[in-house]
């Protein structure tokens, strides 16, 4: 029996010690080809090579005689990119053109995400390559120096028609690049059409180019607040969920600014954002709500409780409600329309997220020169694919028919047409946001309250330039 | 004649020191994890709140001295949350030690399926998800379509709907409501064995003697059950000023830092903020507070 349990034992550890030696870090994938690493270990362990060389003569490409270099690429989930089944094929089609290339990849959340690359930085085991926004790969990482310049990217032909906005937005005080985008998405509002249409309301909209002015804005809420629709929109400020919807009304309305041009400093304090807090806090059937958040909000405009959302993106408007069989209605069949935020000048400018490729600067060249085929294959080269795995849009204006013959062409042909080209300043990577955006909420419940609006957005602003550094 | 001591042999020595060993290897696995998971934890907070530690946002952390904790007694918001844990406390733990005894009184005597039944309905909270619950009562609370408000409303108690959440002035109770439905299942059970425990020959005795029913309690049954009511006096103190979840899920310490806890505020300051050494510096003050308050327990229990 004893002879019995420590062959067992003895077995399970065998097991586990390959089990060890055979994986990746926990949670990780190597998705991308093999065969280069394969056919070397092949080589050395005597097994399996006639598999290896036959995969390894499968993929004869001009790039395929050059040294083996691997890569590890860390995403956040930028929508589908966050989905390995999405990006296992994306890197398929790469390592077809650089079968050399051996890509690992690590699905990050944005939970604990943070914390897992600064750990890593600290550690001296930062990725390669990593997915997410400005405000980390500009803002964070690179005003660090830990990121490598990607100014020979957009001197390539094929950054010439990146979005202007969105290559500022890649663009660090230090004239370096430390972001290539891939995608991007603006943050617009939704109105109920029914509810419109019963309070007589539809007249205020301009439904050609989904627009609205600040004084039609009012007169609707008016119209339909007087039609006994009580609860017409809500300035959620229960937390920081959805919150560009709160600040891209505040600032629309009468062209007010959140922070300075250079991205340094908070400006919320003009009089046209305290106009537009007066005017909200004072309009009948506009609730300052600090117990709902932005896709609470979502929730009232779809179960016909709130005539409008200030929270609405092209993902709010292509999922089907449950139930359904289509999108862009609410739970009782009411066409849901987006609309761009109401403006006094006519210049619209929505809140947008944009994400695209960084490389942290770990001192090897041949690491990094891999990284950067990478991204110009991602982000260049194989562009609507990469683009139409994230569920976003592209950051180059000349790539279009991304959801050509997709189920939802057509919303996502109108945001295209019609939202994008709003999208406004991309302002998140002024210092200080975590603590601003915490301030800013918190703003919003003290004037829901009752708080002098002046004096409130004086005292946000006061906190959000302390933790700017200002 | 004397009673001769036990004489230990050689081989009744081996036996002692081979149990001893084997009682230390049983406790070494749950001692490891209590010394790695527990006290190094504790350590490493109260020496982090030393310093202005964001645990890796910055690469250095800079040793302030007691700054974290002259910050705090200056910072409004903690301030207030420390008022409103006082709220919580002070108001949850009488109600709920009370309320379950009172329960636990009516019910210790029914017979075994009734007694059953009303266990089970009051332990039921306790046993259901936080979340779950918390869900339910946000529901409930609802400002567009919640039970109360449309309760209130059909009936006229309430001329329109209440933001019960969102409101300064309610959201805090609301809170607590929902803290004592979570809390008073395990001291009901507790007491119902308690009171079943106390000895039938005294208070039989005392009846036979012509003793009131308040004094049957006073005097018998509430001696009796003193070390049970210490006991859920410090667990429900604990708790409530742990207070954390249902801030969270329900008000996020909203409107305005009404609901905001001195749990939540540690929370929020370490993982929202990533003032490491800060929200340690407030853990500390908290478990000192919670420290204190159980040793004052203790003492005044013991005393009587």
């Amino acid at each position: 029996m004893r002879k019995f349990l420590a062959t067992m034992l003895a077995a399970a550890m065998t097991v586990s010690l390959v089990a060890c030696g055979g994986g990746s870090n926990g949670g990780s994938s190597t998705a991308a080809s093999d065969a280069p690493a394969a056919a070397s270990t092949a080589a050395e362990a005597g097994t399996a090579a006639a598999e290896v060389s036959t995969a390894a003569e499968e993929v004869s490409t001009p790039e395929a005689t050059a040294e083996p270099v691997s890569l590890t690429f860390w995403t956040y989930p930028v929508g589908g990119w966050g989905n390995s089944d999405n990006v296992d094929a994306l890197l398929a089609s790469f390592n077809e053109k650089y079968p050399e290339i051996t890509v690992t990849m690590e699905y990050l959340d944005y939970t604990n995400g943070d914390d897992q690359v600064n750990t890593a930085i600290e550690g001296g085991n930062a990725p390669d390559l990593i997915m997410e926004g400005p405000e980390r790969l500009v803002a964070n990482w690179g005003a660090r120096g830990l990121m490598v310049d990607l100014s020979d990217l957009f001197a390539d032909p094929e950054a010439a028609d990146i979005y202007a906005n969105v290559t500022s937005a890649c663009l660090s005080p230090d004239g370096n690049y430390y972001e290539y985008p891939l995608c991007m998405v603006a943050h617009c509002m939704a109105i109920n059409k029914t509810i419109f249409e019963e309070a007589d309301a539809l007249q205020y909209l301009n439904l050609d180019n989904h627009t609205w002015t600040t004084e039609d804005f009012f007169k609707a809420v008016q119209a339909i607040y007087d039609s006994g629709h009580t609860n017409v929109a809500a300035i959620y400020c229960e937390g920081q969920g959805g919150d560009q919807g709160t600040r891209a009304i505040i600032n629309n309305l009468y062209s007010g600014k959140f922070t300075n041009p250079e991205h340094t400093a908070y400006a919320v304090n003009s009089p046209e954002n305290i106009q537009a807090l007066e005017e909200l806090y004072a309009q009948d059937g506009i609730n300052f709500d600090p117990a709902l958040v932005g896709g609470g909000e979502q929730d009232l405009l779809r179960n016909n409780t709130l005539a409008m959302a200030f929270c609405w993106n092209a993902a709010s408007q292509t999922k089907i409600p449950d139930g359904m069989d289509t999108y862009g209605i609410t739970d009782v069949g009411d066409e849901i329309i987006p609309m761009n935020f109401p403006t006094d000048d006519g210049k619209v400018e929505l809140c947008g997220g944009i994400w695209g490729f960084g490389i942290f600067d770990n001192g090897d060249q041949a690491k990094i020169d891999a990284a950067k085929a990478f991204i110009r294959f991602m982000a260049n080269e194989n562009v609507k694919d990469a683009v139409l795995a994230s569920g976003f849009f592209p950051a180059h204006s000349g790539v279009t028919d991304v959801y050509a013959g997709t189920e939802t062409a057509d919303v996502m042909a109108m945001f295209t047409k019609d939202f994008m080209p709003n999208l406004g300043d991309y302002y998140q990577v002024v210092p200080g946001w975590a603590q601003a955006r915490t301030a800013w909420w918190n703003m919003l419940q003290r004037i829901g309250s009752g708080g002098d609006v002046a004096t409130e957005v004086e005292a946000f602003e006061t906190e959000a330039n302390t933790a700017a550094g200002q | 004649m004397t009673k001769a001591a036990p004489r230990y042999t050689t081989r009744s020595k081996v036996l002692v020191m081979r149990e001893t060993r084997s009682a230390y290897l049983f406790l070494l696995p749950s001692l490891f994890f209590f010394l790695v998971f527990v006290i190094f934890p504790m350590v490493l907070c109260i020496y982090t709140s030393f310093f202005d530690s964001t645990m890796g946002k910055n690469v250095e952390d800079t040793f302030v001295g007691l700054a974290n904790f002259r910050e705090m007694f200056s910072d409004s918001v903690f301030l207030k949350a420390l008022r409103n844990t006082f709220v919580i406390v002070i108001v949850s733990v009488p109600v709920v030690t009370a309320f379950s005894l009172w329960v636990s009184s009516a019910i210790y005597k029914m017979n075994g399926k009734v007694l059953s039944f009303f266990r089970c309905v009051f332990y039921l909270p306790v046993v259901t998800g936080s979340v779950a619950v918390t869900v339910v009562w946000k529901w409930m609370f609802n400002n567009y379509y919640g039970l109360f408000n449309y309760v209130g409303t059909s009936t006229g108690l309430i001329e329109k709907n209440i933001n019960w959440l969102g409101d300064e002035r309610y959201a805090l109770a609301c809170i607590i409501i929902i803290l004592l439905t979570t809390s008073i299942g395990q001291p009901i059970v507790l007491y119902v064995s308690a009171l079943g425990n106390v000895d039938a020959s005294l208070t039989e005795a005392a009846e036979i003697d012509g003793a009131t029913k308040f004094q049957l309690f006073w005097r018998i049954k509430w001696p009796n059950i003193m070390p049970t009511t210490l006991y859920i006096l410090i667990i429900t103190t604990i708790n409530s000023f742990q207070c954390f979840a249902l801030i969270q899920l329900l008000t996020s310490g909203g409107p305005n830092h009404a609901t905001d806890t001195v749990m939540y505020y540690i929370y929020y300051t370490a993982f929202k903020l990533y003032r490491y050494g800060y929200a340690n510096a407030m853990g500390v003050v908290l478990a000192i507070i919670i420290a204190l308050l159980s040793a004052i327990q203790f003492r005044v229990a013991r005393g009587k």
